[in-house]
């Protein structure tokens, strides 16, 4: 079941929180909603949950319209970044709550209240009630929650910002594997940019209420539409130096460095070196300008050694200056 | 050292607090002979139950004490049915003026009681409602329910939005969400309120002395005080009805206690 989002418009007071979004995130789709906070992610988000209601635009569920409907009516499942588990009931009674709304026999919720809960390995936590959890818990109980019903789509609020680094990478895994088995469009919302490469067949920039790019991860990546997207993916961020009305942008792995003299490389100094174990990050001074480069975990270079460096070819990307927008 | 102060001083509250109530309670049970004895007889008196006989045995005060329950249940569930879906919107939804709403709410509050007194004899008297139930129940509601929303908002503002919004996503109704999620998770905070509402109902004296007249419509505290008569003060029957009259009250509190202590302190941190 496809997902159509189609200008889809959204003020507060005002302010344009979403500007006449539209993308369609396709059957069985993993659709990342990525950008900064405040960027109308989550406000999109919840208007195809029905928690909110566009002031212009339609959304379609499996050629249905349903902008207007009551989030009852949609067969919505969403994932809450505070998983927003019931504290007064058990998990047993949290995950098969969507199936006793809907006036399920109890015999066949409890039937598929343990299948889910196998699935996600918390079968031994269903007597106890959510506070008695860890977050890590909570959240699989949650992801439980939400696909018990088997929905037409899954929507997920920033659902591993609250679990320690470790278990976020783990869970991330999980939730792609998962996707991937169920085969229902979801839409992902997170302002870090390493889920939504990890996850994503494909990503929605947004900034500012406005979509700046929809497309897969190796194209965000590798012909960003534009220099806002070219800077927000990609760790460290890109390398821009303004060169007349045209911004170049090169990724750091995309700077070659050299600590001998190279004919027609740019020599430059060492400004500062982040070693991260596998690769060490070198920051150059070049005039105005500071590079960013990877470079091998071997290279030792102190502060202010003299190096020379040069963009890989057919690596460098280039934007318009005014709007910032590819060439 | 200081544990013992601590216990002393608590023993002193103990005293002060417990002291008029078995003084109350023995009188209740002493012979009119005993009850001004000098020294007073603490604890070894002759029991007698005459006094309850003849304060509940076929005299009024069963009547007072009917009508005391029938309007502090009634007007303590009136002010729950109007103020509990009153204070969830004020807490839930986005609404013009919202917050001037329940300043106007609470500021109703801030009046002494006796000077909306005359007003309301005026409008009660109009329509035909003095010396009635019915228009007793009214005024104690119309008491209640500021506090009723104000307390409850309270509650209503520290569950989080999120668990209402899973429920609406789960398929309930806004009903539905509010009945089967939100409700039960107020629970301390509907019992701390509904016990403070039944208290003030249930010991209101001013409005009950001033809106009526007649028996058939007196309350318990207006029927005792009335015991205190131009030739005699019957103690003893007084000290019987005081007696009862702290009964139901105390049960109630002591019954939802966990509720109570649980409900105030929930309200005090936010909201």
């Amino acid at each position: 079941m496809a997902l159509e989002i189609s200008g889809v418009t959204k003020r507060f007071g005002g302010r344009e929180a979403v500007s006449s979004v539209t993308f369609t995130a396709e059957v069985g789709e993993f659709v990342v909603l990525l950008g900064p906070s405040g960027c109308g992610k989550t406000t999109l988000l919840r208007m195809v949950a029905g928690l909110e209601f566009p002031d212009a635009g339609a959304i379609r569920l499996a050629g249905t319209e349903i902008t207007q409907r009551e989030a009852r009516d949609r067969d919505i499942a969403m994932v809450f970044q505070s998983y927003a588990l019931y504290p007064h009931m058990t998990i047993a009674a949290n995950i098969g709550y969507p199936l006793k709304v809907r006036k399920r026999p109890a015999d066949e919720i409890a039937r598929e209240v343990e299948d889910v809960a196998g699935r996600l390995g918390i079968k031994s936590l269903l007597p106890n009630l959510p506070r008695q959890l860890s977050g890590g818990e909570r959240q699989r109980v949650a992801l439980a929650r939400a696909i018990v019903r088997r929905p037409r789509a899954f929507l997920m609020d920033e659902p591993l910002s609250n679990l320690d680094a470790r278990l976020r990478v783990e869970m991330r895994a999980e939730l792609k594997h998962l996707q991937h088995v169920l085969g229902i469009v979801t839409l992902y919302v997170t302002h870090d940019q390493a889920e939504a490469m990890t996850l994503a067949h494909r990503i929605a920039v947004m900034r500012d209420g406005k979509l700046q790019q929809f497309d897969t991860p190796a194209n965000v990546y590798h012909r960003p539409a534009n220099t806002f997207v070219a800077g927000f993916v990609g760790s460290p961020s890109m390398n821009f130096i303004d060169e007349g009305d045209v911004t170049l942008g090169v990724r750091p792995e995309d700077v070659e460095l050299s600590t001998t003299e190279q004919s027609e490389w740019s020599s430059a100094r060492v400004w500062v070196t982040e070693e991260m174990g596998n690769e060490t990050i070198v920051v150059v001074a070049a005039g105005e300008n500071h590079i960013t480069a990877r470079a091998s975990a071997e290279s030792k270079l102190d502060f202010d050694t003299p190096v020379w460096f040069r963009f890989r070819e057919g690596k460098v990307h280039r934007f318009d200056r005014k709007s910032g927008a590819r060439i | 050292m200081k544990t013992i102060l601590k216990y002393a001083a608590a023993c002193v509250a103990l005293l002060i607090a417990i002291g008029p109530v078995y003084w109350l309670i023995t009188i209740a049970l002493k012979h009119e002979i005993d009850q001004f004895a000098y020294p007073p007889a603490w604890f070894s008196f002759r029991v007698t139950f005459e006094h309850f006989k003849a304060a509940f045995g076929g005299g009024s005060f069963a009547v007072y004490f009917g009508n005391s329950v029938i309007l502090a249940a009634g007007s303590t569930l009136a002010a729950l049915l109007i103020g509990v879906p009153a204070a969830y919107a004020l807490a839930r939804f986005e609404w013009p003026w919202r917050d001037r709403v329940s300043d106007w709410i609470l500021s109703t509050r801030m009046l002494p009681p006796i000077v909306t007194i005359v007003p309301l004899f005026l409008m009660l008297r109009e329509v035909h409602l003095i010396n009635s139930l019915p228009g007793l129940a009214l005024v104690y509601t119309g008491f209640n329910l500021p506090f009723v929303v104000w307390m409850m908002r309270g509650f209503f503002n520290e569950i989080p939005k999120e668990i209402e919004e899973a429920a609406l996503l789960d398929g309930e109704t806004r009903m539905g969400a509010l009945v089967r999620i939100v409700l039960p998770l107020v629970r301390p905070g509907l019992a701390a309120t509904a016990v403070f509402c039944l208290i003030v109902a249930w010991n209101e004296f001013l409005f009950a002395l001033i809106l009526t007249q007649t028996e058939s419509a007196m309350t318990l505290p207006v029927g005792i005080a009335a015991r205190v008569t131009q030739y005699e003060i019957k103690w003893g029957a007084m000290s019987a009805a005081g007696v009862v009259a702290m009964l139901p009250v105390l049960i109630f509190a002591t019954a939802v206690q966990k509720h109570l202590v649980r409900g105030l302190s929930l309200g005090a941190v936010k909201g």
